[in-house]
């Protein structure tokens, strides 16, 4: 498939780290562009675009900013989720550290356009070097005047800021992420009020991932009709990210249009590893649930997922062959969110650990006659009832794992021991 | 205000209420144990969820707030039920069956709604428990010892320690299953309402140091009353075993302590325990402290006080903050029969104790808890009547031909061996009160009295607040309310005086004191009437006069 790369364009030049290299290679085009539109104009431009946020839940991001309220005497603010840390997903690490300054340009174009003067880059504690990066880029932005008192000669004031987490799962939601930011322990707030009116600091609150802002550039300088133009429908538009690792020839971070069907994407990462079989595939991080290989046709966009009990996610695709044990995959991930929840709502807290206990020891050979039945209705008990989405996406792989696998669940059952070969792709013991 | 139906019933809200304490207003209960209406509001614990029309997932009725009309609300719901019942299994999974040993038992709202909400078997029937080990008894302060096993993480105590005492020593530490609750080094669970986390928590995991293993709580019997700690006038329910004494949890009264009262407050019946106790009225007859009848007793001191002018000096009574109004009133009413102006009270000041609630709080200064009763009654000095001072540091007793105090533990200079040879000086000491202090050895004439767990009555508080209180279990031995012994000395001058109840000498006094004009004691409001004016000025009329009673 040939496709141009937009967002990735400038990964393999090493001069755009710096605010000259960055605009030779045609950089902050977009955000002196912006200046000179009203505010208005481009939140209109990119509601017109259909550019769905990409850390997860796909929301419209023209309507996301269209909720700020105008005026008033509260600042706004943006906060930038750079928490990357949904299992799989390494797509915004790439553009922070290879194109930090179209990070910065995105969020200075989203802040004129919000009215923030005020950004943060909430930035996942363990890319440090990423963090170092950025926080470079904005030293340079700042002498180069595109920060600061006067952005770019426009009057326009904006101050910029990287914030490193601590190292939790939770804290990528967007409300547990404030309450971190606010120096406080990383949980999710109860919603309404929602952060685009009681956000940061109780101030109105854009909050978008990464690659949401660095597409809105491009959104500017070429039109909301290219955007478009690229993808599957009216709903599913634009270039996308994919951050493919797993049974794959080559996995790594690919640049493609949105709605590109799961066998090209294998495809272009080289075919199956050793050329093996493909057996199941998570679309879109460890939340979403596992899909069978019967699906490798599926276009890889928001609504064709969800329509399937899928959902795309943060695109991080998993590809699972057929050496894979889904038992131990499903216990391995419901371990990940035993240890992520950070413990405030009942039925995560209890839930997540029970469905660990529960996959941990079928996986064993340990499994009881009652356990599938038991993981489908304790996973209903999870599912909907917190306040944040982690339960749910710690439902995604537990129960599609007996939905969608019911034979090798019930064969590990059965024969008390897994009927597959031991795979060493999970590390050793990893599923207890 | 909109309209909200719920379960078929409608009722209207003022915009922003809570559909937990909507239900309330028409008597439905939505389970809940994260929500309390006077903490902030973070719906984590599930409970609560109900079924509104018009949205998909169920929701918690703690954190949805009415503002507009036609919410249609279902809480007796298939759907709600099921979503209750899968909260409740997953708190009970990792809780501890030690029910038997749990202090909690009986009062625990796990036990509750699991009867009322769970279900009756257990799907964890093979997995270990998480348990917290070495974590069964953990000292958080002086006052609260946490069981981490038993907690159901609702951080009900972490936010009463951020949003009403704002001290801030308790936090959630880890996360997922393996959160806990806990202090951080250095910085323990020790200030003055800390005892409030262990009522506000749900489950057993907070205790109180004081209460714990007292008593099997189905074995208290619970009466409402007043602490008498200060004067702010905690409302309190007093829970005690065969007229012991167990423990005084806060009543709920939004105008005065609200839900909460001070560490203070609920040691304050240990002094019951502290001192012996005043069994029986006694007279020195030929030096010697000699038990009599009530009648004897009553006899001698009506002999002593009846006496009338001439050297020996004209009768004192020394009261005290633990008088209740009525029985100051009765006092002032004896000092007028004797024609005496020596009418004073004795107040220890005490650390101030401060109480929060919703208008602010309140602060008492006084170590009793009704100073301004007692004053307002009139037990104030006449014209070149002695003072408290005057009495207990002064050489004013020499010149006291009777020297009534009440009670015999009034405050610290009740026990100081200076302070009762100066008091002893009166020709004749009569000491009453419940405590038989060294003070009451030192009397002529010692009354035995009900404490105020004995007896009925109203305190004024610190924001002069008159509030009723009852008796909760009768005297021991032979001790008597104190106004019951006081008709009977009244009546003694006066054959006409027939109130013998704290409620006849309420209506009594109401009638001749402007304060309480219009009030009677069986109408008084169950959180108190404030009574204007002050009664720091003395408004009593009539006490003032030394004019001779009807019967002398």
């Amino acid at each position: 498939m040939k496709f141009e790369p937009v967002l990735l364009k400038n990964i393999n030049n090493p001069a755009v780290l710096t605010v000259k290299g960055y605009r030779d290679a045609g950089g902050y085009a977009g955000l002196a562009q912006s200046l000179k539109l009203e505010p208005d104009a481009i939140t209109e431009e990119v509601k017109k675009s259909g550019l769905r946020g990409r850390g997860g839940a796909g929301f419209p991001c023209g309507m996301k900013w269209s909720f700020i309220p105008k005026g008033g005497n509260k600042p706004k603010y943006l906060v930038c989720n750079a928490d990357e840390s949904e299992p799989g997903t390494f797509k915004d690490r790439l553009l922070m550290e290879r194109d930090p300054h179209s990070l910065i340009e995105g969020c200075a174009i989203c802040c004129y356009a919000v009215g923030a003067s005020t950004c943060y880059i909430y930035i996942r504690g363990e890319y440090t070097y990423a963090a170092d990066v950025l926080e470079a880029a904005l030293r340079d932005a700042y002498d180069a005047g595109i920060l600061g008192h006067n952005v770019m000669g426009s009057g326009f004031k904006l101050d910029m800021y990287v914030h490193r987490g601590a190292g939790a799962y939770i804290c990528g939601e967007e409300t547990g992420m404030l309450e971190s930011l606010e120096g406080k322990r990383g949980q999710p707030r109860v919603k309404p009020p929602f952060p685009a009116v009681v956000g940061a600091f109780g101030c109105p609150t854009v909050i978008n991932n990464v690659e949401t802002l660095c597409n809105v550039q491009h959104i500017v300088t070429r039109g909301a009709e290219w955007f478009k133009s690229i993808g599957t429908d009216e709903r599913n538009t634009g270039p996308k990210l994919y951050a493919v690792s797993g049974h794959v020839e080559r996995p790594g971070t690919y640049e493609l249009p949105m709605g590109v069907t799961l066998q090209e994407l294998i495809d272009i990462c080289g075919g199956m590893y050793k050329g093996r079989e493909l057996k199941a595939f998570i679309p879109g991080g460890a939340s979403a649930p596992m899909l069978p290989a019967t699906m490798r046709g599926i276009k890889m966009d928001f609504d064709t997922l969800a329509k399937a009990g899928s959902m795309l996610g943060s695109a991080a695709v998993m590809i699972l062959d057929e050496t894979t044990c889904m038992v131990r995959a499903a216990a391995r991930l419901a371990k990940f969110f035993a240890h992520e929840s950070c413990g405030q709502c009942t039925p995560c807290r209890e839930g997540t650990n029970w469905a660990a206990i529960v996959l941990g020891r079928i996986e064993k050979g340990h499994g009881l006659a009652t356990d599938m039945d038991l993981m489908l209705r304790m996973t209903q008990n999870m599912s909907g009832t917190t306040i944040c989405a982690l339960s749910d996406a710690a439902v995604g792989p537990a129960r599609s794992v007996v939905v969608n696998f019911r034979e090798e669940v019930e064969q590990h059952i059965k024969e008390q021991r897994c009927p597959l070969p031991q795979q060493r792709f999970f590390g050793n013991g990893a599923a207890n | 205000m909109p309209t909200v139906t719920i379960d078929g019933r409608a009722l209207e809200v003022e915009a922003g209420t809570n559909l937990v304490d909507a239900a309330l207003r028409v008597g439905i209960e939505i389970p809940h144990y994260c929500y309390h209406p006077r903490l902030s509001i973070v719906g984590q614990c599930r409970m609560c969820l109900v079924k509104i029309d018009g949205m998909g997932k169920l929701q918690t009725a703690c954190s949805t707030q009415v503002f507009k009309d036609g919410m249609v609300v279902h809480v007796d719901h298939p759907e709600v039920k099921a979503g209750q019942e899968g909260v409740m299994e997953f708190l009970l999974i990792n809780h501890p069956l030690d029910c038997p040993i749990c202090d909690q038992a009986g009062e625990c709202g796990l036990q509750d709604y699991s009867f009322k909400h769970g279900q009756s078997f257990s799907r964890f029937s093979f997995e270990d428990k998480r348990t917290y080990p070495e974590k069964e008894r953990i000292p958080l302060g002086p006052n609260v010892l946490l069981n981490m096993n038993r907690c159901i993480q609702c951080t009900r105590c972490i936010r009463f320690t951020r949003e009403i005492s704002k001290t801030s020593e308790l936090a959630f530490f880890e996360r997922g299953a393996a959160t806990e609750i806990g202090v951080f080094p250095g910085q323990p669970l020790d200030n003055e309402l800390s005892t409030c986390v262990v009522d506000i928590c749900p489950v057993g995991a907070l205790t109180s140091t004081r209460f714990r293993f007292a008593e099997r709580v189905w074995y208290l019997d619970k009466k409402p009353s007043l602490c008498t700690g200060c004067d702010v006038g905690c409302n309190v329910t007093l829970e005690h075993r065969l007229g012991a004494i167990k423990r005084y949890k806060p009543r709920f009264n939004p105008d005065v302590n609200d839900y909460w009262m001070c560490d203070y407050g609920r040691g304050t019946f240990e002094r019951y325990k502290q001192l012996p106790r005043l069994a029986a009225p006694r007279v020195r007859r030929a030096g010697e402290l000699t038990t009599v009848s009530w009648k004897d007793a009553l006899d001698a001191a009506f002999n002593k006080l009846r006496v009338r002018g001439g050297s020996e000096g004209q009768p004192a009574i020394l009261g005290s903050g633990f008088l209740t109004t009525e029985e100051a009133y009765l006092w002032s009413q004896l000092a007028r029969q004797v024609g005496s102006p020596h009418r004073s009270v004795w107040v220890d000041s005490g650390p101030p104790r401060h109480i929060p609630n919703p208008q602010g709080g309140i602060t008492g200064r006084d170590a009793a808890p009704n100073r301004r009763g007692a004053e307002l009654a009139g037990l104030t000095p006449g014209d070149g009547g002695f003072d408290a001072e005057d009495l207990l540091v002064g050489d004013a007793a020499a010149q006291c031909s009777v020297l009534i105090v009440t009670d015999s533990d009034f405050g610290k200079a009740a026990h100081d061996p200076k302070v009762i040879e100066r008091l002893r000086r009166a020709k004749t000491l009569i000491v009453l009160g419940w405590a038989d202090t060294a003070l009451a050895q030192a009397a002529d004439i010692a009354l035995p009295l009900a404490t105020h767990a004995e007896r009925d009555g109203t305190f004024v508080n610190a924001e002069n607040r008159l509030q009723r209180f009852a008796r909760a279990f009768p005297a021991t031995g032979e001790a008597r309310p104190a106004v019951e012994a006081l008709r009977e000395l009244l009546a003694r001058f006066d054959t006409k005086f027939t109130a013998d109840s704290a409620a006849a000498v309420f209506d009594l006094m109401a009638k001749q004191i402007p304060a309480l004009a219009g009030l009677t004691y069986s109408s008084l409001p169950a959180t108190g009437v404030v009574l204007r004016p002050t009664p720091s000025s003395p408004t009593v009329s009539g006490t003032d006069t030394t004019a001779l009673g009807s019967a002398s």
